[in-house]
């Protein structure tokens, strides 16, 4: 099989890979991230999970090069973000927690066309590519909007429609939601959803409902990779669950209860039409 | 909640809201200079007249501009009385006890007044006309010939944005801090001015800590999106001079001219 | 203590082109020793309203009672000490050097003597479960710690009323399960809890009483279980699996929390 170090190189089949990677923060006695290993496939959607002070936060920021990994290797698209983060985030976009704190420009445009402006795109194609970025997350008409009176939902909006413009092949997602009420979290979930065809994507969050559709979740823990699992496996592990901190939200938690496999159903109509066929068998059979 | 507070930009479409904005910046700049070459209160008055006629052209509403000219109300009191009581030019008006009004103390109190009102103004019209945006781009590219002597006029001009960008958050936080003090039962309004200003530290200590806070999740995002300086960057808005442009600087020149002879 | 809202309407920047108006004649009384939830979405007058709990904010029409008594006449501090508030979010106001002097902030603007300021800081910090954090400062806290310390600040008040406000917001899992149970130990206690929330599965683990607001009116106020079954396309998870259920098994109840949602499902799997 092709290591996946190499694999990331362009044409390869993965897209980002870690290997071993150590990374304590200075005045830790505790590494934050303790020999983590893991490869993302081209395409594929991976969620990350763990309670919190776990090593998400701190496996994100190395794999777009904030951070420097003590020992091991981290590739992204063929490269290492340590020593060439300017090209790596070419290739890889972070969408972070708090929109409010990443949002730069005084206008909505002007804010979608700065990760355009660094990599010294001509001014032509960026307005083109802004253009194009806005409608992708349904903000047309926002252009002259000034930040501050937008909804949480609508700066996350912006932001990822920020990351678009430079049209990365994978999306690093943050925690994106969980700053936002329901409302904003169903518009970003809503956009996320249609990008995970194209994308890579690694979803990091605390609501499991948002990784239903994951290939693979990877439960952090103590800066430690303690699982690498499809959701259907990790949602019907209940100890597992309960000892990593993760709660499984309402319906899949009554489903597990109830002898139903937990990952496939996602919606209270979805659960009560399983409970009602179930009974209607059950009634049929007697 | 939006805070209309000194000098904000005021988003309507006018002929003046459309000039480049380093030909607004270069107006002002001579304006500045101008008016301290007009000696006579007539040519201030002159002048004054253009400002008003401009800020009418500029669609903003009177009572929105005259409450730019607040803050600095104080000041031009003061000038003003001090120039009355303790001037002794011209004629004696009238006296009261030992305080006496001349003639040449009222004329010195209202040129001064008048000229710190023009003053303040145009730097207001500049604000009030000009986006944020246009206003560091304009800035950037005026003072990017003092690169070539290691000036940073780049990371100037990001450092004004962002300033920019963010005052409108910073406030709404210091009045949702002030709320959540004010629920722990922190008053104020009460106690004499240094009583006061200590009980504000509740407010300031976490905005501050806050504000830090902002700019390193800020840097991290900035550089997430490839931000590294100056270098190599292009940018999203165009400016341009044009015909409106050189006559708005000729017409700015025209007035000052008028109101120096005057 | 009985809070009582009658008929408060409030507006926002009146006589300006900003005018808006964010409550019209919202009626509610907070019973003493429950909890009750404030639902609705964004825009619908939530916050307004739980600012006006402790006339933080004063309604421009109608009233809010304490006890029967106009709040309006009783001091400001004496208010705010008895209805609590803890804004969303409410780590931003943390300033103090140490989370000991922190919390005891409040209970000092209140005036108590030094003995007892001390005793009410060592009781919240036990009931948030942040004792050990007493003499770090609050800057060098992880969010969910920086939370507890910020509510414990108001609960040091001693009030009779805690009003909180997206108390949730941003918690992982773990924090939040901690807080809700905290919110049912509050209650155990005698405090009643008035608690905006826009997440309809943790209200529906505590709420005693539900209201729901919509664009500044209360639309349904009742039980939860009365509430959340009138119109189930707008409740809790639970209670969508349960309505739907309850066409062919009436036996279901009208169960909202997980827990007898979930025996109520068992049991009529069984039959």
């Amino acid at each position: 099989m092709q290591n996946p170090g190499e694999g990331t190189r362009p044409g390869g089949s993965f897209a980002v890979s870690c290997e071993r990677v150590t990374f304590s923060y200075p005045g830790s006695a505790q590494p934050a991230l303790s020999g983590v290993s893991f490869a993302l496939r081209r395409g594929e959607y991976v969620g990350v999970v763990g309670p919190n002070g776990g090593g998400k936060s701190t496996l994100v920021r190395l794999l777009n090069g904030l951070l420097k990994p003590e020992s091991g290797r981290v590739l992204v698209s063929g490269r290492d973000p340590a020593t060439e983060p300017f090209e790596v985030r070419k290739h890889l976009g972070v969408l972070f927690q708090n929109p409010e704190n990443g949002l730069v420009a005084p206008f909505v445009e002007d804010d979608v066309a700065f990760g355009l402006e660094n990599l010294g795109v001509p001014r032509e194609e960026m307005r083109e590519r802004v253009a194009r970025a806005v409608r992708a997350v349904g903000l047309q008409g926002y252009e002259r909007r000034e930040p501050h009176t937008l909804s949480g939902g609508e700066k996350q909006r912006v932001a990822l429609a920020g990351l678009l413009a430079v049209e990365p092949e994978i999306l690093v997602l943050d925690e994106p939601t969980s700053m936002l009420d329901a409302a904003g979290r169903r518009e970003v979930l809503k956009h996320l959803g249609d990008l995970r065809f194209e994308k890579t994507v690694l979803h990091v969050t605390h609501h499991l409902e948002e990784l239903l559709d994951a290939d693979r979740i990877l439960v952090l823990n103590g800066g430690e990779l303690v699982a690498d699992e499809t959701p259907e496996r990790l949602f019907s592990n209940a100890d597992f669950l309960r000892e990593n901190s993760l709660l499984l939200p309402v319906v899949p938690r009554l489903a597990l209860e109830l002898g139903f496999p937990p990952a496939k159903l996602r919606t209270p109509e979805e659960l009560a039409e399983a409970i009602l066929a179930r009974t209607q068998s059950g009634t049929r059979s007697l | 909640m939006t805070t209309r507070s000194l000098g904000q930009f005021y988003p309507v479409s006018s002929p003046v809201h459309a000039l480049d904005p380093r030909a607004k910046i270069i107006a002002t700049a001579i304006f500045v200079v101008g008016l301290f070459l007009i000696d006579s209160t007539a040519g201030l008055l002159f002048v004054a007249a253009a400002l008003v006629a401009l800020v009418a052209v500029s669609r903003i509403p009177a009572g929105t501009f005259l409450r730019l000219l607040r803050p600095v109300l104080y000041i031009v009191a003061l000038t003003v009385l001090f120039q009355i009581f303790f001037s002794r030019e011209g004629v004696i008006l009238f006296e009261w006890g030992f305080l006496e009004v001349h003639s040449g103390g009222l004329r010195m109190g209202l040129f001064l007044a008048l000229r710190i009102l023009l003053l303040v103004s145009s730097a207001g019209l500049l604000t009030a006309t000009t986006a944020p945006v246009a206003l560091a781009d304009g800035i950037e590219d005026l003072l990017s010939p003092l690169k070539r002597v290691r000036f940073p006029a780049h990371e100037v001009a990001m450092m004004m944005t962002i300033a920019l960008r963010f005052i409108p958050t910073l406030g709404e936080e210091a009045e949702k801090i002030q709320r959540a003090q004010a629920a722990r039962g922190a008053d104020f309004s009460e106690g004499g001015p240094l009583r006061r200003a200590r009980s504000f530290l509740p407010v300031l200590i976490p905005l501050t800590v806050g504000a830090f806070r902002r700019a390193d999740e800020l840097a991290d995002a900035m550089e997430s999106r490839g931000y590294r300086g100056g270098e190599g960057r292009t940018r999203y808005r165009e400016l341009r001079y044009r015909m409106s442009d050189a006559i708005a600087l000729a017409l700015t020149l025209l007035v000052l001219l008028v109101g120096i002879v005057l | 203590m009985k809070l009582e809202l009658r008929d408060v309407g409030h507006v926002y920047a009146r006589g300006t082109p900003f005018q808006v108006e964010a409550l019209r004649g919202v009626s509610l009384v907070v019973e003493p020793g429950e909890v009750l939830a404030i639902v609705g979405g964004t825009g619908s007058g939530k916050s307004t309203l739980a600012q006006h709990m402790n006339l933080l904010l004063v309604p421009t029409s109608g009233e809010v009672l304490v006890d029967a008594v106009d709040a309006t006449t009783l001091t400001k501090s004496e208010l705010r000490r008895r209805v609590g508030l803890v804004f969303q979010f409410p780590e931003s106001a943390l300033f103090a050097p140490t989370v000991e002097e922190d919390v005891a902030f409040a209970p000092r603007q209140l005036g108590l003597d030094e003995e007892e300021v001390t005793e009410r800081v060592l009781e919240s910090l036990r009931a948030l479960g942040a004792e050990e954090l007493a003499a770090r400062s609050p800057f060098a806290l992880s969010g969910g710690e920086k939370r507890r310390v910020a509510i414990a600040g108001v609960l040091a008040m001693g009030p009779e009323v805690l009003v909180l406000d997206e108390p949730t917001a941003g918690l992982d899992p773990a924090a939040r399960e901690d807080l809700l149970a905290l919110i049912l130990g509050l209650r155990e206690a005698g405090v009643s809890v008035v608690l905006v929330s826009h997440d309809l599965d943790e209200v529906a683990e505590v709420a005693d009483r539900v209201c729901a607001l919509h664009e500044g009116r209360v639309s349904a106020v009742g039980t939860a279980a009365e509430v959340f079954y009138a119109d189930p396309t707008r409740a809790p998870a639970t209670v969508r699996v349960a309505s739907l259920l309850r066409g062919a098994s009436p036996g279901i109840g009208h169960p909202v929390r997980f827990r007898e949602t979930l025996d109520a499902l068992r049991a009529q799997q069984g039959t």
